[in-house]
């Protein structure tokens, strides 16, 4: 039977694990997190214990996106007509005019609300992953452009260029809630044109570019727009919508382009 | 050469009794009913349902192999002293080194086949769903392989002294959090004054940062895991593996 170890015999035994445990502790500490610090985080009611395992399980990604779904079923369904006289036509408030006719018009007033909780469930979700590009995009639009907060929607963006300065399509949205502000929806529409063309663009940003698109007489852009929303969108209220618009546009055969489109 | 062939028979033996393990195909049927579950979460998504779908996807196939690999090593070398068969194997000439790097690896080795199969499954469930390769996949999976690599082999050594399989897993489960709170919690103790920040700052050059490797959770061209990434892993391994090596040279077999 051995006899009991000398000291040096031990510090000699656990200076290798021991120099190990100190490189890696070093390198660890070249590691500069890209997410937002803990003092950011401004956690909305019941939302804490989701961030905690965010936090402990290296899940930001995952947890963001339960929070854009939570984000989206607010908005989805808060402050939703169940029922409409038309079929399709549930999103929205028709118009009446001076006569007694409901008009329709696809998007004018779609999404418009109050949606208190609209902002900080938004900001939580870029609290949780800064890097949730299309998340962003879609809060910023559906903030500036449906429920006219364009001041709440730049707060919004300005924190998300904090932790992300170098994405161009928050600082094309952006300009386009400037010309938003400024009653300019031609200039809105061919500001966010680029965004449109890439894969993490909102739906409902495709939407609202189409429909200004054809407020300002431009149908082929419209068209071209409703074409793309129809051929890649999984959201199947959006489709129909662009399907319907499309066979609108083609009725009034005023799909050359007019001066000035938007692409 | 010899010992290079008895880490390889110890490897190979350990990596066989793991697989053949019913637990093994039970967490591989969770695994996989979880992540088909996800595509709820996917539809709910609408359009982002790739995102959640790759991202739940990952988030579950780490979670289950991490599961099923500290309970692998929290119970290898207990269950082999209690069966005394570790008795056998050191009756042998087998140095102790290499008997641990044969099971260190076995488990490892059990763990990518785990990441391997799921990755498939899950990749399989995105094709079907009409979604093509997420472009940080590859680099998801090498972090969360690296990552287990760090906590299995911390297993190993905190089953070395602890009394009990249970014990190992919850000490390996409260580093694993920890690791991933690392970040976090040197922002927090860079704000300690005096005395309370010091001994803080120093208990945190024990816990391994987890998100440095944590590529599922980075973005684009971050989610590559770089050398400092590397290096740390490795050390972190090599730490872990020379303390249960040298609490397994203290003990009598």
């Amino acid at each position: 039977m051995p006899g009991a170890p000398s000291t040096g015999s031990v510090l000699r035994g656990l200076g290798l694990p021991l120099l190990a445990w100190a490189a890696a502790g070093f390198a660890s500490r070249a590691y500069t997190s890209p997410f937002p610090p803990p003092s950011e985080i401004r956690v909305p009611a019941a939302g804490a214990t989701g961030d905690m395992l965010a936090l402990a399980l290296g899940a930001r990604r995952l947890f963001a996106d339960l929070w854009f779904i939570r984000l989206m079923q607010y908005y989805g369904t808060r402050e939703f007509q169940e029922s409409a006289a038309e079929p399709g036509h549930e999103g929205h408030v028709h118009s009446v005019d001076e006569h007694g006719h409901a008009h329709c018009d696809h998007g004018k007033n779609y999404g418009t609300g109050d949606y208190p909780l609209f902002l900080p469930m938004a900001r939580h979700v870029l609290e949780v992953d800064p890097a949730f590009t299309a998340a962003g995009l879609y809060a910023a639009a559906s903030l500036a452009f449906n429920m006219q907060r364009g001041e709440e929607a730049q707060e919004l963006i300005n924190y998300a260029l904090k932790y992300n300065p170098r994405e161009w399509k928050y600082l094309t949205m952006l300009a386009a809630i400037g010309y938003s502000k400024a009653r300019n929806p031609v200039a809105v529409a061919e500001a966010i044109a680029p965004i449109l063309k890439d894969p993490d663009c909102p739906v409902m940003l495709k939407q609202l570019a189409a429909f200004l698109n054809k407020k300002a007489g431009n149908y082929a852009a419209a068209a071209a727009i409703y074409a793309d929303i129809a051929a890649t969108s999984r959201d199947e209220a959006y489709v129909k919508n662009a399907r319907r618009e499309l066979v609108k546009l083609a009725n009034m055969r005023a799909l050359a382009p007019a001066p000035g489109g938007v692409k | 050469m010899n010992n290079l062939l008895l880490v390889r028979a110890v490897a190979f033996n350990a990596f066989a009794e793991n697989v053949r393990n019913r637990f093994f195909t039970l967490f591989a049927v969770f695994a996989f009913t979880a992540v088909y579950a996800s595509v709820l979460a996917g539809v709910m998504a609408v359009d982002q349902e790739a995102r959640v779908l790759a991202d739940f996807g990952l988030a579950l196939i780490e979670l289950t192999a991490l599961a099923y690999s500290i309970f692998g090593a929290s119970s290898a070398l207990l269950k082999e002293a209690e069966t005394k068969t570790i008795y056998l194997v050191f009756s042998r000439p087998v140095p102790r080194w290499a008997y641990l790097a044969g099971k260190l690896s076995g488990t490892l080795l059990t763990a990518g086949l785990m990441l391997l199969i799921m990755g498939a499954m899950h990749l399989s469930l995105l094709a079907m769903r009409g979604f093509g390769l997420p472009p940080f996949y590859a680099w998801a999976l090498a972090g969360t392989f690296l990552k287990l690599s760090i906590i299995v082999s911390f297993a190993f050594f905190v089953s070395l002294f602890s009394t009990s399989a249970v014990s190992t897993l919850v000490i390996s489960s409260i580093m694993w959090t920890l690791g991933h709170f690392a970040s976090e919690a040197r922002y927090m103790v860079e704000r300690l004054p005096g005395i309370k920040g010091i001994a803080f700052s120093a208990l945190l050059w024990l816990i391994p940062n987890l998100q440095l490797f944590n590529a599922r959770d980075a973005a684009g061209a971050a989610a590559a895991l770089g050398p400092a990434a590397l290096f740390s892993a490795a050390a972190w391994v090599a730490a872990s593996f020379l303390g249960a090596l040298w609490l397994l040279s203290r003990k009598e077999f």
